[in-house]
């Protein structure tokens, strides 16, 4: 789900850039906030963070003793993307093994479907492997498939969600 | 998902997901295509510009968008902020774009529980008048 949050954030700029006055001073620290935003992936909180929509408020700055740099608090809002627990999403298919298949969605690289969750669903190995039901649905690399996330795990160092999903429940499956 | 699971993700997650406002994947799909066209003006190569989160989202929210126009985005939110639903619930129906009350409750079952129990002709209309929007689109 994409959220829309507000955030407060602390964005420093070095002594150099302050000779600048009023916008340029400005735009040094739009700059500077989009940077750190966007070499801050994700938090366990949040999510992923995706983009910065609006500067709602600078505040005044504050000298930093040691290095001269100042701060300036800002609040911003912007967009995250998180996964939750008994959210219904689509997502598409990238890797199909024997035990259960891999699936993108949004930033998320790693949602796991496991055989035990496709109810109906055999493995038919071949070059291109795929799980087949008795009414000949397809679960198969590049399919679109909606599923219910039954589990999320967020990991700290690479600073990124997996997640477990499952078919099981009405109107879940592949997509056409 | 069964009422008791629901009332998990909706305890467990709680006022995070209950205050939190959410964007269809539509919405979001309007505004990071004009953050993307705005690095297009500025620079000679904008992909290097943005992360790989921003690209992969870019990429998930322009094929998983029902609705493209703007307008038809716009009608779809205030359509469906007209039935009390909470935000999560409004994306959710936005998203998947459920053809029959059946499907909606299965993708949102909170829409039927937790005594706010919208009726299904309440439903109907709404699913009628979302995919008036998609004729018209």
């Amino acid at each position: 789900m994409f959220l829309k949050v507000q955030l407060p954030w602390n964005v420093i700029i070095p002594a150099e850039n302050l000779d600048a006055k009023g916008l340029m001073l400005q735009r040094s620290i739009v700059v500077r906030l989009l940077e750190d935003f966007a070499s801050k992936k994700a938090t366990k909180d949040l999510g992923y963070y995706l983009a910065v929509t609006t500067l709602e408020n600078i505040g005044e700055g504050k000298v930093r003793q040691h290095t001269g740099d100042v701060l300036f608090p800002v609040v911003f809002s912007g967009i995250t993307f998180k996964i939750f627990r008994g959210e219904i999403l689509e997502g598409v298919v990238h890797k199909v093994l024997k035990h259960g298949v891999f699936m993108r969605c949004g930033p998320i690289e790693h949602i796991y479907l496991s055989y035990m969750k496709m109810p109906d669903y055999r493995y038919v190995p071949g070059e291109n492997p795929v799980f087949l039901n008795d009414k000949m649905s397809k679960i198969e690399k590049d399919a679109v498939v909606r599923f219910i996330v039954i589990g999320t795990k967020w990991l700290e160092a690479e600073r990124e969600f997996q997640a477990l999903v499952s078919l099981e429940g009405d109107y879940l499956g592949p997509v056409s | 998902m069964s009422g008791e699971e629901e009332e998990m993700l909706l305890s467990s997650n709680g006022d995070e997901f209950l205050k939190a406002k959410c964007l269809m994947n539509c919405e979001v799909a309007l505004i990071l295509e004009h953050k993307y066209e705005q690095l297009q003006q500025m620079s000679d190569d904008p992909m290097n510009q943005v992360s790989q989160v921003f690209e992969k989202s870019l990429q998930y929210v322009k094929r998983f968008s029902r609705y493209k126009n703007p307008d038809a985005v716009r009608q779809v939110r205030e359509i469906l902020s007209r039935y009390q639903l909470a935000e999560f619930e409004l994306c959710v129906l936005g998203n998947l774009c459920p053809e029959t009350v059946e499907e909606a409750i299965a993708m949102v079952p909170s829409i039927k529980t937790k005594g706010r129990a919208h009726d299904d002709e309440a439903i109907e209309k709404m699913l009628n008048d979302l995919s008036l929007i998609k004729k018209f689109e």
